[in-house]
């Protein structure tokens, strides 16, 4: 904090008259970082508008965020979250039947065993998981007995899993703490680090983040589970680090320059980190994407979930952070306006 | 020449680290633990609840695990696994057993022994017990088997003392009925006869001979201090965890390939580098969970997939660094010094707060979670550990070798266009 204090002061002197240039220098970056890659879209690098305008458009890039996730917040008065046997408690079982059968054929077959509630989800071929409400092992046991005699189940089955209702209250109330525990380190240090501004516009950032993951899981009625919730962590921690290298390139543009205002060094570090920020992102995603096409149901859903976090986190960086700290300093100026 | 030294110690070091970790690797087929939900098997997670006046105290939890542990040990179960959670849940973990309820009517089982006078029944047929008059923990010996008329009992032989109070209880209720209660449910009843001396009892009315074994089981491994509620039972196939485990690690071979090709694209030469640091990042994270022996989960193996990416993400900041110097004409070594030190921050920042991060998620987590949070952190620490020490002492090795052309490092320079194929000139100076 004291030195970007210091920083401050000297940019109300105002007193050194070389500064480096920020559109020519990023401008011959830019080219020169990207010529090597031979991207195919050189003319959308190189307009203006990509390389310079990130704050000056970000009422679009609001509009983009806002949208999803007051889809999100419909929805979610609609049907609410798909909430896995790990919330609701339940029974789910996933059977390899011996013979061809699709998801009709045994939704008619639960109904006749009286269980045409239960959910019904196709895996494989002839493998399917079905769900239901808590039963007792006898229920299950008649249940799988039924199907066995009438379409022929393989042993063992492959998986069976029965939660308590109320067992997830305690995992849930574990990961709030968890969260809100990391939550106040996180504020901690980049306070220390950097300004108490910058701490809260990270943690605005990553609010953003979970609220992107919430709402894409809610409108696509994704189930949510506790394997979701090891997502919206590890998103947390992946934002973060987008936030502050880009925290650190504006607070060490604010001690090289003292001329540029506030928001012109904002976008000149958003420029200059661009490389690195779309590169890591890339290279993140890289296996993530992989798994969402190989993967089997479980591996999607955890890659689905990253797949979204890390472009949320990516985006927010850019997109959420840096508007409110020009907004910030509009305000209650601390920066060379 | 001091420094050039020091380089060489570092690269060397390195290198033992990295036989120190093929030797953990080593057999590679079986080095790493696998998780239940990567080998297939059944979890139970228990609840321990207040029995009567008996509190759950942190001591009653560990003689429950103890006692669980005891009775697994005597089903032949290998390799299981009784932990603790942050809520002081139980949780049980059984490689390769797949029925979770009978694993669950042993372990849960309280296994309260009782010996009562039954005094009456009430209207609703249930039995009215006088005090309790002996319990199972002077049993020393249970057994299942069949009596002489071919009926499944088990038997059940009492230390000295039990043995005295056995006696006593007999000889004091000629007549009455001697109930025999087991977890609060009415075994049997027989009528006493006679005095029995020698402390030898049994329990009959049992359905199974499977049941009775299961019993007396339970009954020679003692109660439980506290009861026990099933929150979670998990049963996972073998094929199931074996399909989740190629998937994940065909993901991270291509991923790698994907990254590989991308940093070479962006950086050449220093993307090579980056691909050795790279590789020496599995490599030590595979050694590393090897020699934890701790079982990687789903979660975990998951985590290390993203956390490769996350490892490129040091060399990137550092290469973009550099490219940066060289592009306003700094010379090599000057270019990598203020490269180095110009990413340092961003760098030890951002893995700090994920550091900051995975605690929290390990001291407070439940489960796949806090595996996930244990790889997170490994990752973060070995990725800062390789691009600001081994990356840095490969770079500066080579940095005054005629390899390191502008070119090499993925930057056009005005003037000198040596390693410049297309032969483009960009940037005005």
């Amino acid at each position: 904090m004291a030195k970007s204090k210091k920083a401050a002061k000297k940019i109300k002197k105002r007193k050194q008259p070389q500064t480096i240039q920020p559109a020519d220098e990023a401008k011959k970056t830019f080219i020169a970082d990207k010529k090597p890659e031979k991207t195919k879209e050189p003319s959308l690098i190189e307009t203006k508008a990509l390389r310079f305008d990130f704050i000056g458009k970000n009422k679009y890039w609001v509009i983009l965020s806002t949208a999803l996730i007051i889809a999100g917040i419909i929805f979610f008065f609609i049907r609410g979250f798909n909430f896995g046997i790990d919330f609701l408690g339940g029974n789910l079982i996933e059977v390899k039947f011996k013979q061809d059968i699709t998801i009709t054929e045994l939704r008619k077959e639960m109904e006749e065993i009286g269980y045409g509630k239960a959910i019904l989800q196709s895996t494989e071929k002839n493998q399917f998981i079905i769900r239901t409400v808590p039963i007792t092992e006898e229920q299950k046991d008649a249940i799988l007995e039924k199907l066995d005699d009438s379409i022929g189940i393989e042993k063992p089955l492959i998986q069976d899993r029965n939660v308590a209702p109320g067992f997830s209250k305690t995992i849930t109330r574990n990961a709030l703490i968890a969260v809100a525990i990391s939550v106040v380190g996180i504020l901690i240090y980049v306070w220390i680090r950097f300004a108490v501004r910058f701490a809260v516009v990270a943690i605005i950032e990553l609010l953003h983040d979970v609220l992107i993951i919430f709402s894409f899981y809610i409108v696509t009625f994704r189930e949510f589970n506790t394997t979701t919730i090891a997502v919206v962590l590890t998103i947390l921690g992946y934002s973060l680090s987008d936030a502050i290298v880009i925290f650190d390139r504006i607070r060490e543009e604010l001690r090289v320059n003292k001329r540029d205002s506030f928001p012109l060094i904002v976008n000149y570090s958003i420029n200059k980190i661009l490389v690195r920020s779309l590169s890591t992102t890339a290279t993140t995603l890289f296996p993530v994407i992989v798994l969402l096409i190989i993967g089997n149901e479980t591996l999607k859903d955890f890659a689905f979930g990253l797949f979204i976090g890390v472009l949320s986190g990516t985006y927010s960086s850019i997109f959420v952070g840096a508007p409110i700290l020009i907004a910030w300093n509009n305000r209650f100026p601390k920066y060379k306006k | 020449m001091r420094s050039r030294l020091f380089n060489i110690i570092v690269i060397i070091i390195f290198v033992i680290i990295l036989g120190v970790c093929f030797y953990y690797m080593y057999p590679f087929q079986s080095s790493i633990k696998l998780g239940l939900d990567l080998r297939g098997g059944t979890q139970i997670i228990l609840k321990p609840i207040e029995r009567g006046a008996e509190q759950v105290t942190s001591e009653a939890i560990d003689k429950a695990q103890l006692i669980i542990l005891n009775r697994i040990d005597r089903l032949g179960i290998s390799e299981p696994l009784v932990t603790r959670d942050f809520n002081n849940n139980i949780i049980v973990q059984l490689p390769g057993v797949d029925d979770p309820e009978r694993a669950i009517d042993i372990i849960g089982k309280t296994a309260q022994l009782e010996f009562k006078i039954l005094q009456s029944v009430d209207e609703n047929e249930n039995p009215v017990f006088g005090p309790t008059l002996l319990t199972g923990d002077k049993l020393v010996k249970a057994a299942a088997g069949y009596d002489s008329s071919g009926r499944i009992v088990v038997t059940m032989s009492f230390n000295d003392e039990g043995a005295q109070q056995f006696e006593k209880i007999t000889s004091e209720n000629v007549g009455q009925r001697l109930a025999i209660v087991l977890d609060d449910e009415m075994k049997s009843a027989p009528v006493i006869r006679q005095a029995i001396a020698g402390g030898d009892a049994v329990i009959e009315g049992i359905p199974t001979l499977e049941e009775a074994k299961d019993i007396a089981l339970v009954l020679q491994t003692g109660a439980l201090p506290v009861n026990l509620e099933m929150q979670e039972a998990q049963y996972i196939g073998p094929t199931l965890g074996q399909d989740s485990l190629q998937q994940s690690i065909l993901a991270g071979i291509i991923g790698f390939v994907l990254i590989a090709i991308f940093m070479l694209a962006l950086f050449r030469g220093l993307g090579l580098i980056s691909i050795i640091g790279l590789t020496y990042y599995v490599v030590i994270f595979w050694g590393i969970l090897a020699a934890l022996e701790t079982p990687v989960t789903l979660p975990g193996i998951a985590g290390v997939v993203l956390t490769i990416g996350i490892a490129v993400d040091a060399n990137v900041l550092i290469f973009s660094r550099i490219k940066e110097e060289m592009i306003k004409g700094k010379s090599r070594l000057a270019s990598f010094t203020e490269g180095f030190r110009n990413a340092l921050k961003a760098i030890i920042d951002s893995n700090i707060t994920t550091l900051i991060t995975a605690a929290a998620l390990y001291r407070f987590g439940t489960g796949p979670i806090r595996g996930f949070a244990v790889t997170l952190a490994i990752g973060v620490i070995i990725s800062m550990f390789i691009s600001l020490i081994f990356i840095r002492a490969i770079l500066f090795m080579i940095v005054n070798s005629r390899a390191v052309t502008p070119g090499f490092i993925g930057v056009r320079i005005p003037k000198s266009s040596q390693g410049d194929s297309q032969g483009e000139i960009v940037g005005k100076k």
